[in-house]
């Protein structure tokens, strides 16, 4: 007999509101259907409603834990209007909290995907450099999540101490090198709960269009930092980790060599950062026009189109988040798996609900 | 002729590219999309997102963003009446792109087996445009 198990809207996985419905055979997943939106707040029609410095602060809030790549891809979009130009500076403090901020959102990933699996000791070790790495965004900018660090043409504050920075880096590069990496590629455990857990096909991957860590597990090389380049990143080396099982495990192994990757980025961005100012020319008017830009946040690939009638008020401001695309292939995910999976495929993802729903 | 260009004359709708540095765009207020979805998909193109803008005229500019090989291509086209073939069917991804347009915009995307909400029932479609028409004030506080 089938019957209809619902998960949500409160805390089906993560601290978030998202509902599941699952037709279930005995504890055979059959079918499953998506339900969200329950944080929308109207961010996009907010923002025609605010002058640009001011959406910048209102984007700012899209997220909690990719909050930088926001007010980065909304300070582009205007300064593309605008004709406005970065200095190189300001361009590797953009690439600096940029992977800061990716290093954050994988560790916080990491240590619920341990929680969910019941590794309640992984999830305090990745909790720990999480928090040193908030730490590190608290040195820089005096806040733990809503750095304010972007500004249209540059950034709004150096960063006063870059030695304790690197020197919290090089232990976080450590810990992720000696104990993230071989845990949750050798434990038995961690193997047993995902490996062959989740699958999502490259062809199921490249029909749905799904981004970030979730389509590079598929074994599809999509990452925007090296198709398309922006800040500082077309002058640094890193490597761009693909897998190809599509499973659970396999998503968990592009984040973790993501995270070394991110790390090299940041001791490459401070030795190449060159001397001068951090922001541009003043920001005085934005022309009629419209444009799109795209940026690799921590779960993928994030849009914004921005349409300007001349005044300072944005006439459109358009936002597509990476949970948006990859969410509805959880729904795939969970075919023909066992009830029990479900949290750790859904988590799989990494999906922020506020983010989809905006 | 390169595959961009092939799309373009294949589709028959806008006459040229504009070449610009955030990607390549063409308009045509009337193109046929699902024949737009199909060469897309044929051509391994991974659509991005589709933006609604609401216009003077009451109708909507719908701009479909793709990514071939890196390239931004941005087809841009008309509603007629609110209305637009849907291209859910041929290429999945668009989904919840169409509905989530249908919630804020009340656009109507023909062709659809069903177009559920993804907002919940009791905000009806076109949210964005309810609020908008006794708004004029809150634009001219940000002034």
């Amino acid at each position: 007999m089938s019957y209809t198990v619902p998960i949500g809207p409160y805390h089906p996985a993560l601290e978030e509101p998202f509902k599941l419905e699952l037709k279930c055979q005995g504890e055979t997943v059959q079918d499953a259907n998506l339900h969200i939106k329950f944080n929308f707040r109207g961010v996009e029609w907010l923002a025609q409603r605010r002058n640009y410095s001011q959406a910048i602060t209102l984007v700012e809030r899209v997220c909690g834990i990719c909050s930088d790549l926001h007010t980065l891809t909304f300070c582009r979009a205007v300064e593309q209007l605008a004709g406005l130009p970065v200095p190189a500076r300001a361009q590797y403090i953009r690439v600096i909290i940029a992977e800061l901020e990716r290093l954050t959102s994988h560790a916080l990933w990491a240590g619920i995907a341990a929680e969910i699996i019941g590794f309640q000791t992984m999830f305090m070790t990745c909790f720990s450099v999480r928090e040193r790495l908030m730490d590190i965004l608290e040195i820089i900018s005096g806040n733990r999540v809503h750095y304010a660090m972007n500004c249209i043409g540059g950034i709004t504050r150096e960063i006063a101490n870059p030695h304790a920075v690197l020197e919290i880096v090089k232990w976080i590069r450590q810990e992720i090198e000696d104990t993230l990496i071989p845990i949750f590629t050798t434990d038995r455990t961690i193997r047993a709960r995902c490996i062959g857990i989740g699958v999502l096909t490259k062809e199921e991957a490249i029909a749905w269009g799904v981004v970030g860590p979730t389509a590079r597990a598929s074994g599809i090389p999509v990452d925007i930092r090296r198709s398309a380049p922006y800040a500082a990143y077309d002058q640094l080396e890193f490597k761009v980790p693909i897998e190809t099982s599509g499973d659970v495990f396999s998503r968990a192994v592009v984040r973790l060599l993501e995270m070394v990757e991110s790390c090299r980025m940041i001791e490459q961005a401070f030795k190449q950062m060159p001397p001068g100012p951090i922001r541009g020319p003043e920001f005085v008017e934005v022309p009629p026009g419209e444009t799109v830009v795209r940026s690799e946040a921590p779960r993928g690939e994030a849009f914004y189109y921005v349409a300007s009638d001349g005044s300072d008020v944005p006439s459109r401001v358009k936002i597509r988040t990476p949970s948006l695309v990859n969410m509805p292939v959880v729904r795939l995910m969970v075919l023909g798996a066992n009830l029990a999976d479900v949290p750790i495929i859904n988590a799989s993802i990494d999906p922020c609900y506020s983010c989809t729903s905006r | 002729m390169d595959k961009n260009e092939g799309i373009l004359t294949q589709l028959g709708a806008g006459k040229f590219w504009d070449k610009r540095s955030d990607g390549w765009w063409s308009e045509a207020s009337s193109m046929d999309v699902e024949k737009m979805a199909r060469l897309m998909t044929a051509a391994g193109a991974r659509l991005v997102t589709i933006t609604a803008a609401e216009t003077s005229k009451g109708e909507f500019r719908i701009i479909y963003h793709w990514d071939l090989e890196g390239r931004m291509l941005n087809l841009v086209t008309m509603t007629v009446k609110g209305t637009i073939c849907s291209i859910a069917a041929i290429h999945p991804a668009s989904d919840w792109m169409e509905r989530e347009i249908h919630d804020c915009f009340a656009v109507q995307f023909n062709g659809r087996d069903s177009a559920p909400l993804l907002l919940s029932p009791e905000d009806p479609p076109g949210i964005f445009l309810h609020q908008s028409r006794d708004d004029q004030e809150g634009k001219e506080r940000a002034r």
